[in-house]
């Protein structure tokens, strides 16, 4: 193993041109042995173009990389692979029908002298692998498609260690994870740091990179802003790096007056995973809600949401006894929904913003079935204005924007059906924090408006920053509610997570290192 | 192209949509099918006449009567593999419930528009309810709608309509084939429907993404039922023109129609994951096809060199298409620059 401390890998002077945009000016890094050196930046502001760079993908127009002190030069990222550079990308690349096993020798696995496959050899290795990852609850023949996201992105560790990587680098690796999964993951990047792995760590939560993080650098415009110790750093300033000015406050909740109940739900049920549910949401009311990954709040969504109809229960709109069987029958009774995942759900991403922003409203604006394309390109113009979309006008692919900038489509959109009831279900998931501030006094300013918002969160600050009631879900149940300031992240933490206590607790170490940041 | 890019941005617009449609895939099949009727007129003085050019068209009518449904289908990213059979049952109903039931020619072909446009629902039913997927689904109704056919028929073919009836498929109105006025109507109405309404908008989004139009409220399983309906719907059309052009019914008519149908629709630029597609490329598919085959055969070319002229003309079309995309694309990122 390289001696910790040397440098590994280094970048000088890398730039890289695309068509009509500098993607990276003049930008030196470098990584360590035995160091994770977390890379900071908004949404594109070069980060995947640079990692892009490392592993081989593209190759930089100017500038030289040197892998312990040799010059050297990835043309394919099978090259950067062979020379130790591995890449875990947010999108897992993993074979589901596969086991553990075979995913983490794919490509390379044990051969016996009769040129097939050592399979014997091969679990063995595979077993060592995760051994010393201090994996030990995995077996290697476990099919990796029935495995929780956790679990598989610790198999893309083991399979890119078994390539004996120098170089590791993590593209938000923990977008989708919870609270144990990420204290798990951030063991193993311990573990690999103490083995002289150097580590390039991307997130866009800031409270990470000052629980795992040695150094940081920021990119801002395809620009290096600057390189420092995380120790000298606060979480202001690198938020200043990030976006060029200061954010007051991410959390910009202003006090709105709380009306007459909107949406009364009494009893919902629709098995497994939305069980005798009864909540109240009120005119200009925030109601977070706040759970693990699995305990049924998107599901509740979208059964409020008639994409899964419920199967008892009662729900009042505006004190009307309905029942909502479609999603369109949900926005004519004036709810709203913006999903988790943006790209599935959320938009029709090769369609034009004009056509995204139009899709619900479409028949209304339109003379029977007959489409009225001014009265379209009006209310695109409008959406664009309304919520300052940075785009280069309203016939742009939505595929083209930035996430924060799409969130905001899928905003307008829904906007545009003038609803009553606007579920928000993960509104700030990967997307960076100008944009997220952006989206968060959106929120308050339309329930200051007097619209009720339901908001789905995995992180607790939003959830605590943006909420006038807090509701707790657990396996398919509301399990508390807490009024706003009236409950701390232990308290909401420990209801997520509910009896057992040790798991609780490693919860709330996590959550207590992300409050004392935000 | 970077040189003279500042002379087209400062020209009026007109440069830059003929540009626009000359890389479009529709520009793209207009050049070669031009360029194939000179190349065709050149090699035989029987071909471009016009009364060889109006029997083609006749003889095109049913292929390009299934083929505009097919659009909307193959634009949602579905596929209909049971026109062709759908076709052979709808002839074999029309002739049986007129001879061997004795059923007034009129309402026997209303009953043949019926039939198709129910075995198509059934089709579209098991498709949105159940949720086979298409290409399985019409798989098996390829088979089993056939199966319908042959035993209906007992085998025996129905000849002897009277002779209003062949004037649908012999006969002129205006001087203009009867059959391509109805595919000249199908044609206007379809391609306005989906360029201009909620509808053909909501089968774009259902093609691209259909979670996500599900999720927008779009009543995507009511769309699709209704684009297998109407597929149905056309081959049982399709089935009565063929009929009156041939003056018998057999139950193996259609077979392999299918297969024509969709080479058309792809030629004509509809991808097959979904998203893309006019009615008007299908229009240019269609024709290109039924031109190749006919200048083909009367240069003296044979029939399986036909076939494989017909495949090297699809590859080309779509790898020209391809690359005119990417210069496209290159040269709009260069412009968003400035």
């Amino acid at each position: 193993m390289t001696e910790s401390g040397a440098v590994l890998l280094e970048l000088s002077n890398i730039v890289k041109q695309f068509p009509g945009v500098l993607a990276l000016d003049q930008v030196s890094f470098d990584v360590r042995a035995g160091e994770v050196h977390a890379l900071l930046g908004e949404n594109g502001a070069g980060k995947s173009t640079l990692i892009k760079i490392i592993s081989g993908v593209y190759q930089p127009d100017h500038g030289h990389i040197r892998l312990a002190g040799d010059k050297v030069k990835f043309d394919t990222p099978a090259v950067a692979q062979s020379r130790g550079i591995a890449t875990i990308y947010q999108e897992l690349l993993l074979y589901p029908e596969l086991s553990v096993a075979e995913n983490i020798f794919m490509g390379h696995a044990p051969k016996t002298r009769f040129g097939t496959i050592d399979w014997r050899c091969m679990r063995t290795l595979a077993r060592e692998h995760l051994a010393s990852l201090d994996i030990n609850d995995l077996d290697v023949d476990q099919q990796v498609g029935s495995l929780s996201v956790g679990n598989r992105q610790r198999v893309e560790i083991a399979k890119a260690l078994s390539q004996d990587a120098r170089v590791l680098i993590m593209d938000e690796p923990t977008a989708a994870l919870t609270g144990a999964d990420v204290e798990r993951l951030f063991r193993i990047v311990r573990l690999l740091r103490e083995r002289g792995v150097g580590v390039i760590y991307i997130s866009h939560r800031l409270e990470e990179i000052f629980e795992l993080a040695d150094r940081v650098t920021v990119l801002r415009d395809g620009a290096c802003v600057g390189t420092s110790e995380v120790v000298d750093t606060t979480e202001d300033d690198l938020i200043n790096r990030m976006v060029g000015r200061t954010i007051e406050d991410l959390y910009p909740k202003q006090a709105a007056s709380i009306g007459e109940p909107v949406l009364e739900v009494q009893a919902l049920s629709r098995p497994p995973l939305t069980r005798d549910v009864s909540l109240t949401l009120r005119r200009g009311e925030i109601l977070g809600l706040a759970g693990l990954v699995g305990s049924g709040r998107s599901e509740l969504a979208q059964t409020l949401f008639g994409i899964t109809p419920a199967h008892n229960g009662c729900i009042k709109v505006n004190g009307v006894e309905c029942r909502i069987d479609s999603p369109s029958a949900a926005i004519a009774l004036g709810i709203a929904y913006v999903p988790e995942d943006r790209s599935t759900q959320g938009l029709i991403k090769p369609m034009s913003i004009r056509e995204n922003v139009s899709m619900v409203v479409l028949k209304d604006i339109s003379n029977g079935n007959l489409i009225n394309h001014s009265a379209e390109r009006d209310l695109a113009e409008k959406n664009v204005h309304q919520f300052s979309i940075r785009t280069s006008g309203i016939e742009q692919k939505v595929e083209k924007l930035s996430g924060g900038n799409q969130q905001k489509v899928v905003l307008g959109k829904w906007m545009a059906s003038d609803p009553d009831v606007l579920i928000m279900d993960e509104p700030t998931r990967g997307i960076d924090v100008g944009a997220k501030a952006e989206i968060h006094r959106t929120m308050s300013e339309l329930a200051c408006s007097g619209m009720a918002v339901l908001m789905i969160s995995s992180e607790l600050p939003e959830i605590m920053g943006m909420s006038d009631t807090i509701a707790v879900m657990r396996e398919g149940q509301l399990v508390a509610t807490f009024a706003r300031g009236e409950a701390t992240q232990e308290q909401i933490a420990g209801a997520m997570m509910g009896g057992s206590r040790s798991e609780a607790d490693e919860l709330s170490d996590t959550d207590n290192t992300k409050g004392a940041a935000a | 192209m970077s040189r003279v890019a500042p002379g087209v941005a400062n020209s009026p617009s007109m440069l830059s949509s003929l540009r626009r449609l000359v890389l479009s895939h529709e520009g793209v099949l207009l050049i070669i099918l031009i360029v194939s009727l000179l190349l065709l007129a050149t090699q035989t003085d029987r071909f471009l006449t016009t009364d060889n050019l109006l029997n083609q068209c006749r003889l095109m009518a049913e292929v390009g009567l299934v083929a505009l449904p097919m659009t909307y289908i193959i634009i949602t990213g579905g596929i209909d593999l049971s026109v062709g059979s759908i076709l052979g049952l709808c002839a074999i109903v029309l002739g049986v419930a007129w001879k061997n039931y004795g059923l007034p020619l009129e309402f026997a072909i209303v009953l043949c528009l019926f039939t198709g446009a129910a075995a198509g629902a059934v089709n579209g039913y098991f498709i949105t309810r159940i949720g086979v997927p298409p290409l399985i689904m019409t798989l098996a109704t390829l088979a089993l709608y056939r199966g319908f056919a042959e035993g209906v028929s007992q085998s025996r073919s129905v000849r002897g309509y009277p002779e209003w009836f062949y004037r649908f498929g012999q006969g002129e109105l205006f001087g203009i084939p009867t059959q391509l006025w109805f595919l000249i109507a199908g044609l206007l109405i379809t391609a306005f429907v989906l360029s201009r309404t909620v509808f053909g908008r909501a089968l774009y989004a259902i093609g691209h993404n259909e979670t996500g139009a599900r999720f927008a409220g779009l009543a995507v399983d009511r769309y699709k039922m209704l684009i297998y309906t109407l597929s149905g719907f056309m081959a049982g059309l399709a089935a009565f023109v063929f009929v009156s052009r041939v003056s018998t019914t057999r139950s193996d008519m259609g077979t392999g129609l299918e297969l024509d149908v969709i080479a058309a629709v792809v030629l004509g630029g509809t991808s097959i994951f979904g998203g893309t597609g006019t009615i008007i490329g299908t229009a240019l598919g269609v024709v290109l096809i039924q031109l190749l085959k006919n200048g083909l055969a009367l240069t003296g070319v044979k029939g399986d060199a036909t076939i494989m002229v017909i495949g090297v003309v699809l590859i080309c079309s779509i790898l020209i298409t391809n690359f005119a995309r990417s210069r496209q694309a290159t040269g709009k990122a260069a412009n968003s620059d400035e």
